[in-house]
This record gives C-alpha cells, sequence and structure tokens, in this order.
C-alpha cells in the first residue's frame, strides 16, 4: 500500500471512531450546538479525505450524512435517533471500507446501489414532525416545481432532480458546470437560473459563475452521484419516484421504547388525569408511527384512540398498541443473521498507536542524554587506563550510574507512556453495540460508559476488547428482562448497562453492570446439579457467592433459549481465562432483581513488574510483587504434615506449604534445616506459602512474554535478562497452584 | 477562433467553444447589439459563454449542431428571456453606444 493510502487508513480510522463519539455524545445532548458542531466537522473532514484519495462511494455517502447534518444546523431538522442511527451505520460502513482496503491493499469496489442506498438514508428518510415536512417540501418545491413545469411528464415518471450551485470562481478551476450536467445519463430537463439578477451586459464579469442549474434526469440516484461526485459539495439530489417514499420494515428500539411508555402509561385507568394521559400517550404514538413511516397504523391508533377517549377505557387504543409492539419486534427479530457482522470483535482491537509529538521529543532528548552517559563512561574507561586510583574511577562510575539509571528510567516512563492508550478506545464502540443488540433481541437498552478516558497499556486495551464484548453480550442477551416483563416489575423499559473503567493503584478496574434481572442462582444450582458439575449435597451446602462462581464454569448456562448474540450462554470461562492470561481476575456479583455486575481487574500494564527474586533448587526465579503477601523465617517444627502434602499455621490461618525447588522438580539444598525460608502468596482468592532456598532482590523488570519453545510450559509468566546475564524465569503462581 | 463575426454581420460560435471565448463573445455583442448569434456549427459551448447569452439575448440562428444546445439551452435562452422581461426597459443601451 502507498504511503498515502496508508495514512487515509490511519486518520480515516481515527476520524471514524472520533466522529462516533461525538455522534453519542450529541445524543445524549441533542440540543448541544458544540457536540453538533463537532459531529458535523468529523464528517466533513472525513469527506475531504476520501476525497483526497478519490474514493467516490465514501465521498458520496459522507456527503449526504454531511447535508443531513447541514439541515440539523440550519434547524430544518432536528437530532433524532433515526438520524443517529444512520449515521453510525454509514461510519460503520465506512469502517468496514477500511478494513477492506487494508486486507485488499486497494480502495474497495463499492456497488453503485450500495452506496446509493446509504445516500438514500440520508435523503428520503421522512422528516420528523408535520410542521418541518410542510418547511423543507416548500424549500423544495421552489426549484422542483419549476423544473417540473418545464419538463411535467417528470411527475408521472419520476427520475432524478438535480441542483447545482456552482461557486461563482469555479471557472477558474476548470469547472464548466453545464457540461458536467449535460454528461447525465438520460437528461430530460435543464434550468438555469441567476444567482443574482443579471447586470447589463457591459458589466458583466465572464469569468464570475452567476448560474444555478438544475436538471431533471431519468438516472439512477446513483449514476447522478457518480458523475457530480468531484463537485459534490455544490450539489443537491432528489429522487422523484414517490413509489420509493421510505418506509421501515421494523420499528426502531426508540420507537418501540416511545411506544411502550405509553402502553404503561395508560396501564391504569383507575390514576388521575387518566383522559389527558389517554390523549397525550395517543398523541405521541400516532406521531412515532407517522414519522416511521407506519400511516396505515397511525390511523389505525388513532381510530383505537378516539374509542377509548369516548370509552374512558384504555381499550381498544392499548390492544392496538399491544398489536403493534408485538408485530414491531417481530420484525425486528426477523433480521438476517449476517446483519449481525458487527458483533466482530477483532474490529475494536486498537491498530496503530498515535504518539504525541511531545513524548517523541521527550524520547529524542533521552537519546541525546544516555549519549552524554556513553561519552562519560569512555572517558572514565580512558582514566582508569591512564593509572588513575580506583577510588577516583569507583566515583566517577558511581556518577555515571545514577545517570545512566536516570536516563533509563526515564526512557522506561516514556516508552510506556507511549504505550498507554484511553479505555475510549474499546470503549467507543459499544453503546452501538449494545444498542443493536439489544434492538436485536426485541429489547432496548442503553450503555452508559464511565471513565473512557482511563489511560491503559494498549496490549491491556486489546485483551481487553474480547472480553468485555462477551460480558456486554451476556448483560444484554441474559441479564435484561423481555421489556414487558420490565414492565411488569416496574423498570424503566430502557435498560441501562455500566461500563466503567478506573485505575486502582497498579490496576485497573472494568466493570459491566447492568439493571437486568440478576443471576437465577436457584437454576444454576439446578443446572448445576443435572450436569453434574458437583454433588447434589455440595451444591445445597454452596453459598450464593460460590453458585454465582459456577457460571465461570465451562459448559453450563441458565440461558432458556439459544441466541445468535450470546450464543449458547457458555464464554464466561473463556472471559476468565482471557482476562487470567492478563494477570487479572473476574468477579461477579448479582442482586436478584436488580441486576448482576462483572468486574475484571487487570495490571495497569502487563510490560513494567515488580518482582520478588528468589533461588530454588539453585536456578533464580521471580515472582510478581502483587501476589507477595509477605516473607516468613518459619521454623520448621510449625510444619505439619497433612497426608501427602505440608501446611503451617500462621495467626490463626492453615496455610498450605509448597516446596518450590520440589514443584518445579529440582533438586533442593540442604541448607538450613531448622527454618524454612517461606514466601506467602494470595493469588486467585486464596492463599498459598512456598518454601525456597534464599529470597533475593525487589526488581523492576521488564516483562517479556515467553514465545517460542518455552511458551508451552505451564507456571511461566515470562521471562527477562538480569544485570549478569542470566535468565530470569518469573513464575505464574496461580497457574502454579492449579 | 472559435467565436468570429461573420461578413454578413452575425456572430458565430463555432467547434467547441471554450471558456476563453466568453470575453470576446461579450465584447462582440456589445460592440453589435443587433447582432445575431449563429451556433449551427457549435459543438458544444462552456458555461462562461452561455452565460453571456443568457444576458445579451441575442437572437439565435440555429439549429446548433450540438443536440444539447439545440434541445436543452435554447429553450433555456428563451425562457429566460421572458422571466427577465423587465429587465429590458432598462436603458443598457445608451450605456453601451
Amino acid at each position: 500500500m502507498n504511503e498515502f493510502l496508508k495514512q487515509f487508513l490511519i486518520e480515516g480510522r481515527e476520524l471514524v471512531e472520533q466522529a462516533t463519539e461525538d455522534l453519542l455524545a450529541l445524543e445524549e445532548a441533542p440540543d448541544n450546538r458544540a457536540e453538533l458542531d463537532n459531529v458535523f466537522r468529523g464528517f466533513h473532514t472525513l469527506k475531504g479525505l476520501a476525497g483526497i484519495v478519490e474514493f467516490a462511494a465514501m465521498s458520496r455517502v459522507l456527503h449526504a450524512a454531511e447535508d443531513r447534518l447541514a439541515a440539523v444546523r440550519s434547524g430544518e431538522r432536528s437530532v433524532t435517533g433515526e438520524l443517529v442511527t444512520d449515521l453510525l451505520f454509514s461510519l460503520d460502513q465506512v469502517a468496514q471500507w477500511l478494513d477492506e482496503l487494508e486486507r485488499e491493499d486497494r480502495l474497495p469496489m463499492v456497488p453503485d446501489a450500495a452506496a446509493a442506498a446509504l445516500v438514500a438514508r440520508f435523503q428520503t428518510t421522512a422528516p420528523e414532525t408535520p410542521a418541518t415536512t410542510a418547511m423543507v417540501r416548500t424549500e423544495q418545491a421552489d426549484w422542483i416545481e419549476g423544473l417540473l413545469s418545464d419538463h411535467p411528464q417528470g411527475r408521472e415518471q419520476g427520475g432524478v432532480a438535480v441542483r447545482y450551485r456552482p461557486e461563482p470562481d469555479c471557472f477558474f478551476r476548470h469547472i464548466d458546470p453545464v457540461a458536467l450536467i449535460a454528461q447525465l445519463p438520460d437528461l430530460r430537463a435543464i434550468r438555469l437560473v441567476p444567482n443574482d439578477p443579471w447586470p447589463p451586459l457591459q458589466e458583466l464579469d465572464p469569468f464570475a459563475c452567476n448560474l444555478t442549474v438544475t436538471a431533471l434526469t431519468g438516472g439512477t440516484l446513483g449514476q447522478v452521484a457518480d458523475q457530480l461526485h468531484g463537485v459534490a459539495g455544490r450539489v443537491e439530489i432528489q429522487a422523484l419516484d414517490p413509489a420509493r417514499s421510505w418506509r421501515p420494515t421494523a420499528l426502531s428500539p426508540e420507537a418501540m421504547a416511545i411506544l411502550e411508555e405509553q402502553l404503561l402509561l395508560v396501564s391504569d385507568p383507575a390514576e388521575e388525569g387518566f383522559d389527558g394521559r389517554l390523549g397525550s400517550a395517543g398523541r405521541i404514538s400516532t406521531n412515532v408511527l407517522r414519522y416511521m413511516g407506519w400511516a396505515a397504523e397511525a390511523q389505525k391508533l388513532q381510530h383505537g384512540l378516539d374509542k377509548s377517549l369516548a370509552l374512558g377505557r384504555a381499550e381498544p387504543f392499548a390492544g392496538v398498541l399491544r398489536q403493534l409492539l408485538s408485530r414491531g419486534s417481530d420484525e425486528a427479530a426477523a433480521i438476517e443473521p449476517d446483519k449481525l457482522s458487527f458483533l466482530r470483535s477483532d474490529e475494536i482491537a486498537v491498530r496503530a498507536l498515535r504518539v504525541e509529538v511531545e513524548r517523541i521529543d521527550a524520547l529524542v532528548r533521552l537519546a541525546g542524554e544516555l549519549t552524554v552517559a556513553k561519552n562519560a563512561l569512555g572517558h572514565v574507561s580512558r582514566l582508569a587506563k591512564e593509572g588513575a586510583t580506583p577510588e577516583t574511577i569507583a566515583t566517577l562510575l558511581s556518577d555515571q550510574y545514577a545517570l545512566l539509571d536516570r536516563c533509563v528510567q526515564q526512557l522506561q516512563h516514556s516508552l510506556l507512556g507511549i504505550r498507554l492508550v484511553p479505555m475510549r478506545h474499546v470503549f467507543r464502540r459499544f453503546p452501538k453495540l449494545v444498542r443493536e443488540m439489544a434492538a436485536h433481541l426485541g429489547k432496548s437498552a442503553r450503555l452508559v460508559t464511565e471513565g473512557a478516558a482511563t489511560e491503559v497499556d494498549k496490549a491491556v486495551v486489546d485483551a481487553l476488547s474480547e472480553p468485555l464484548l462477551h460480558v456486554l453480550r451476556n448483560a444484554v442477551d441474559h441479564g435484561i428482562e423481555p421489556t414487558m416483563q420490565r414492565a411488569a416489575s416496574g423498570k424503566s423499559a430502557v435498560a441501562t448497562v455500566w461500563l466503567r473503567a478506573a485505575r486502582d493503584g497498579e490496576q485497573i478496574v472494568v466493570e459491566v453492570e447492568d439493571d437486568g434481572a440478576g443471576i437465577d442462582t436457584a437454576e444454576l444450582r439446578r443446572v448445576a446439579e443435572a450436569r453434574g458439575i458437583a454433588a447434589a449435597d455440595e451444591i445445597a451446602a454452596m453459598t450464593q457467592d460460590e453458585i454465582t462462581e459456577l457460571i465461570f464454569v465451562p459448559g453450563l448456562s441458565t440461558a432458556a433459549s439459544v441466541s445468535d448474540v450470546s450464543g449458547r450462554g457458555v464464554g464466561m470461562d473463556a472471559v476468565r481465562s482471557a482476562i487470567a492470561r492478563l494477570g487479572g481476575q473476574v468477579e461477579v456479583e448479582t442482586r436478584p432483581g436488580a441486576g448482576t455486575r462483572v468486574r475484571f481487574r487487570v495490571p495497569f500494564t502487563v510490560l513494567m513488574s515488580q518482582v520478588l527474586t528468589l533461588e530454588a533448587g539453585g536456578q533464580v526465579f521471580g515472582i510478581p510483587m502483587e501476589i507477595v503477601v509477605e516473607t516468613v523465617r518459619l521454623p520448621r517444627d510449625r510444619i505439619m504434615r497433612v497426608g501427602a502434602a505440608e501446611a503451617f499455621v500462621l495467626r490463626n490461618r492453615t496455610i498450605p506449604l509448597i516446596n518450590l525447588p520440589h514443584a518445579l522438580g529440582l533438586a533442593r539444598d540442604p541448607l538450613d534445616d531448622s527454618y524454612a525460608q517461606v514466601v506467602i502468596t494470595a493469588g486467585a482468592g486464596q492463599f498459598a506459602a512456598f518454601e525456597v532456598d534464599r529470597f533475593g532482590d525487589h526488581l523492576e523488570i521488564m516483562l517479556k512474554p515467553v514465545d517460542g519453545l518455552l511458551s508451552g510450559l505451564p507456571g511461566i509468566a515470562g521471562t527477562t535478562l538480569l544485570g549478569d546475564g542470566r535468565v530470569l524465569i518469573v513464575l505464574d503462581i496461580p497457574e502454579l497452584l492449579n | 477562433m472559435t467565436v468570429r463575426l461573420d461578413i454578413d454581420g452575425a456572430i458565430v460560435l463555432e467547434g467547441v467553444c471554450p471558456v476563453e471565448d466568453a470575453e470576446p463573445l461579450q465584447r462582440l455583442l456589445l460592440q453589435h447589439r443587433e447582432a445575431a448569434v449563429d451556433w449551427r456549427a457549435c459543438d458544444a459551448a462552456h458555461t462562461a459563454v452561455l452565460q453571456v447569452l443568457l444576458v445579451a439575448k441575442p437572437s439565435i440562428k440555429g439549429p446548433a449542431r450540438a443536440t444539447f444546445l439545440q434541445d436543452f439551452i435554447l429553450p433555456a435562452l428563451a425562457r429566460h428571456e421572458s422571466l427577465t422581461a423587465t429587465e429590458e426597459s432598462l436603458p443598457l443601451g445608451d450605456g453601451g453606444r
């Protein structure tokens, strides 16, 4: 791929991410002008980028999106869930094109129809209220009516109307507006209208374009847009075929949610002000249906409403509404499974790092300081050759060591800083995913993210995306109850899922919480027994927490139905092992009827670790500091034999003792027989003690993950080189205990 | 030259008239207010050229060789004339001579 396209790929992805984020922010605050400007700017920049690499389809789609946003900015339209969904969809499409570009090493060939379909989403979506409809229609009428008056057949034939407003200086840029329009396929009519009244001929500047060109063609939207994509910013295209008016096949999740709320509103006729509520629920519901293009249904609902109002009862209005809701969700559920391609988790990984110039500058400065330190060492060695006293040499060396030490520390720090990315990189895709997953399941849910700015090592961010996706799927699929059930238990129809990240010392805590039904522990007990996970009496003796832990057992699921969103509910075991690979833990908490919280704790960075070095069987090993509780010198007579194993009691707690050289299959040094050197660790919720030959230092190391031949060995977390050239193997204690 | 004054006093557009033709055409039309524009040999005309025609509203000798001009621009010229008929009363003739 050439550099140009590479840059396009990187910037394009960033812009898509940023625009997605801005869009979601806008959805939260639809009246926020600054957010709107951000979104607009994002689409505008992306469109410009597409123009630079001459990616026509992307230009067209983004242009159409930008036009819609421009209409919002000018107050002609307002921000609706529909619009946000369409915009998100277009960004998603762009992201897919970028993926294809990366895969295929060339700009994707986008079929005309595909791009036109996307463009049409922005052009033919029904305006939200009758008032704006009228306004938009009159606005269009001016030029379209003008065209149609010249070419009345256009009313029956349909076709595509084009308005092109060239810039006044376009002639200097080798643009010939009329010639561009002349090339349109199946041209039927042209109108040339002066923007300002014509001056007398002698005052006419022949090189300033004062024309707006409107035209009517029999071509398709796609053909017209392609032909004019070079001047896309100045062109409006409108399909005239009345038969093409847009109507969604399913109600959007937002519409469903609104209708459900209305149904709740009229559920209790005994309550005060019922007639008023019925009236307003009716008004809102019919408006929603009309907006969604369900005009006939709106009519039907209106009849129901009239009858209900006359009777002072919720029926038949509520009945019609319920029927519509079930239909809306049926149709939503009928979406083809391949539409679920958005669930691919590989898309959410962070692929490239962008580094601020300041961080690079800091590294350059460090390189300079390292050079100084290197030169100083050369000087010291010269002095040594010339016979300087060992004391002088030692002083100089220790000074240089201190300098080098500082440089290296700064270097490590700077490099780690470069690797830090905000959690936003994984979070930003989730609000949309949750919304779509919920819609697919006929539920409605929103995702609230907190702490997206928390910075974490890129490797951790990448590795978290898949487990998080999994847990979010579970939350939406199994956690959140069906809407009706939520209504019955007095919860809001729109479920909330929280996704939080926070730094906690050297760890990052990431939580997914839902306000759903919680884990059905009774069912879990039953399934665990039925599947023979444990004996019936053991299961009966388990506490609620222990039962909840069972969801991490492979192959256990309480979900009554299998859905294509979260599959068979298996996977929490996979989540736990993915997090364990990062050196983290997963906890789950559930409150019946109130929700479930899954919490990941992962190390802040996988690279820098504090280790305690120790010797066992004549070899040096390291164990991660974070799991070391304490080291003790234990009198041997305190060690008890428990069957084949050993244990001791420390502060009223019985701790199993493992002889590390034995466990690693090494010969044991017979050192001190009266005392045992013991390190006590806490990991995976249990204490364990290891007897070692002797303890070494605390080291801060860059842990290299094991690869190659060693990667298959259990119990090894990674390796690093020691100052004397020996390899330090860092043990994975929880894995050893298993 | 794709724009020139013919011996019989008509302004002739020939072949493909580029943007540069707009200025000479404007000059010729100002000098010869009553001259007709003969576009029977014209294959295409730049928007700038058409713009001059729209403002000057000369009588046209056709049909144009290019069917696009004949079918789409000629009616546009005629309609434009009717739309801006009021401008005819402006004293532009006096200013020109």
